[in-house]
């Protein structure tokens, strides 16, 4: 599988997440992540993976979706940011207080890009 | 009965009433409006007269500095002139007219924060809190200050178990910022009642005693020097006496009042002046390299509620529970948020600032687009500090012959940790509830830099029962003595992070209803 094709899988993931019944109000052809700036968001993941030099691709990708980029994934991932927030799990970047679940993801998509 | 300039009396003109009230500010006027068309003769001796005058006000002058670890030390000499009013209606000439009542938690004290606690609780304080609220005609502060709460503008939807929650604010009218002719009245209109004189250019330049402290019943207050920046001199002599200059000058006066004892009235424990308390804002502008101080709002349909609607209704802050400062170990915080545009257009920094918004409003559960970005200010307790205190500067003296005082405005080491702790849980909390992020990206050793400073002078005449804790007693009487009382903020014990104003509108109403029942007996 190439970068690419991991990245669209990823953000397809979250896309099929955000069209569940009652846990967005996006339409579901509505792109999750927009015009997200991929370079802004690898040199964000590129932050967090600098504190974390051992992550690779597989096992991160493994963490944040272990039942696969399927619908559930989003679901899943906000459980795991609200219970990161409540342990103190965070990532702060450039004083952004961000759960580690999210500096993961930037780590993910900084690796997959 | 009337408005008298002490400047037109003959010279060493006696000035005599039953109650004599030292400050024609918010807390001296509110005693009088509430002691007007009684049967107790009332004095009251303001500074100034009815604007605000340069060389009046230039009685206010001092140094200052303030003190924090790991920061630089800030001069601050220009504080004591510019942050009190010298006129009759005092500060309230300059105030704002934000109105909130200390949280119940502010009274309580807290183990892992020294010399907290007040000798009441918020709950036995309410009715007092409700009667400054209809003077200053807002709503009152009720449980869940659900009066305050608009439906049609929710508050941010924090979970309770995180400890933080919407703690709203209003405006009065009632005050020289916001409606001038109402306040007009507010200051002048209880002075045609006629057991009321109102003494304007009316200086107390001491306070003279009658030892009678190692009797047990108190050192007894036999009168007042008056001064007038003429050159005339006056003297006042009532019954009882109550000290309203505010939180400095009512040091200032006990202090220098030093005749019979040398340390100053109520200073046997070297307690006056000490535990000088102040509000502080944190908050920094964005730039095109650096982030501000910001929230990310993800989900709010309307922030309406959060960012100042103007003074006619409700303005919201998030404020830190006991249960969060418990579990943090830290003192009341509150993060006000406002309206703010994106900074650093084009920048690397905003193109991350726009990635993070945009992956944590989807994370969030939110429609499409990137929510709100504001701005914010945190405002954090400053626990209170014995060597955080008021002294005087026995060298330099004013044009009526007092000594100018020196702030030493001290932070300690818990202050800071605090503020951090609770920047971060406020953080913690948004982002647990799915409502959205914050950004701190303030070093420690920039927090005074980027500090300012409010007006409001707390602690320094603290409030105990035990006379080797506080200054005077739950009754605001001065320990120790037999008839001079204190109000103001100064008794506050701590400082919360509430606008002062309305509990010193509730204390004052509180000490009325003493001085009504303890004078009326003596009648």
């Amino acid at each position: 599988m190439t970068a690419v094709l991991a990245r669209r899988d990823l953000l397809a993931a979250l896309l099929a997440a955000t069209a569940l019944p009652g846990l967005a109000h996006a339409a579901p052809d509505a792109p999750l992540f927009g015009d997200l700036d991929h370079a802004a968001a690898g040199r964000i993941g590129k932050a967090w993976l600098a504190r974390h030099p051992d992550a690779g691709a597989a096992a991160l990708a493994r963490r944040l979706f272990p039942n696969g980029r399927g619908p559930d994934a989003l679901p899943a991932l906000r459980r795991q940011l609200s219970e990161d927030f409540r342990r103190g799990a965070v990532f702060v970047h450039r004083g952004w207080r961000l759960s580690e679940t999210e500096g993961a993801l930037f780590g993910l998509l900084a690796l997959e890009g | 009965m009337a408005f008298i300039d002490a400047r037109t009396l003959p010279d060493a003109s006696p000035i005599e009433a039953d109650l004599i009230i030292i400050g024609g500010g918010l807390a001296g006027i509110t005693l009088a409006r509430e002691l007007a068309g009684g049967p107790l003769k009332v004095a009251v001796l303001e500074s100034g007269g009815r604007e605000i005058d340069e060389a009046i006000q230039d009685l206010y002058a001092g140094t200052a500095v303030v003190k924090a670890p790991d920061n630089p030390d800030k001069p601050f000499d220009d504080y004591p002139l510019q942050s009190r009013a010298r006129v009759l209606g005092g500060s309230g000439m300059i105030w704002g007219g934000k109105c909130v009542p200390l949280d119940p938690a502010d009274f309580i004290a807290r183990p892992w924060a020294p010399h907290t606690g007040w000798p009441m609780t918020r709950q036995q304080l309410q009715p007092f809190y409700d009667r400054a609220c209809d003077l200053l005609e807002i709503p009152r502060f009720d449980a869940g200050d659900k009066a305050l709460k608009d439906p049609a503008r929710p508050p941010l939807a924090l979970d309770p178990r995180d400890g933080f929650f919407s703690a709203p604010r209003v405006f009065t009218r009632y005050s020289g910022g916001a409606d001038r002719a109402a306040f007009d009245r507010f200051r002048t209109d209880f002075a045609a009642a006629p057991n009321i004189t109102v003494y304007l250019h009316a200086n107390v330049t001491r306070i003279r005693l009658t030892p009678n402290g190692d009797k047990g019943g108190g050192d007894v207050v036999e009168g007042l020097d008056v001064a007038c920046l003429d050159g005339k001199r006056h003297t006042a002599v009532g019954q009882t006496y109550v000290l309203a200059v505010g939180g400095i000058e009512n040091v200032r006066l006990l202090l220098a009042s030093n005749g019979v004892r040398p340390e100053g009235i109520g200073n046997r424990r070297d307690l006056v002046g000490r535990f000088f308390q102040g509000h502080v804002t944190y908050a920094l502008d964005g730039d095109a390299e650096t982030e501000g101080t910001a929230v990310q709002v993800s989900r709010q349909a309307s922030m309406s509620l959060y960012l100042n609607p103007g003074r006619a209704a409700a303005h919201c802050v998030v404020a830190a529970g006991l249960p969060a400062q418990a579990r943090l170990k830290t003192g009341n915080f509150t993060a006000t948020l406002y309206a703010a545009g994106e900074t650093g257009a084009g920048t690397p920094t905003q193109a991350e600032t726009k990635a993070l918004r945009r992956v944590a409003t989807r994370m969030d559960g939110a429609s499409p687009g990137d929510g709100q970005l504001l701005g914010f200010f945190a405002m954090s307790e400053h626990f209170p500090n014995p060597d955080s205190r008021v002294t005087l500067n026995m060298a330099t003296k004013d044009p009526l012959g007092m000594p100018r005082i020196h702030l030493e405005w001290r932070y300690a080491k818990a202050d800071w940790d605090s503020l951090e702790r609770s920047a971060a849980a406020f953080g913690d909390a948004l982002g647990a509830a799915g409502q959205g992020r914050v950004c701190w990206p303030v070093q420690r050793r920039k927090l005074l830099e980027i500090s300012s400073a409010s007006r409001h002078h707390m602690g320094t005449t603290r409030m105990s029962a035990d006379p080797a804790k506080g200054v005077v007693d739950p009754d605001q009487k001065v320990h120790d003595t037999a008839n001079l009382y204190v109000t103001g903020s100064s008794v506050f014990p701590t400082s919360g992070i509430a606008n002062p104003t309305l509990t010193i509108l509730a204390l004052t109403l509180r000490l009325a209803d003493h001085l009504k029942r303890d004078m009326g007996a003596r009648q």
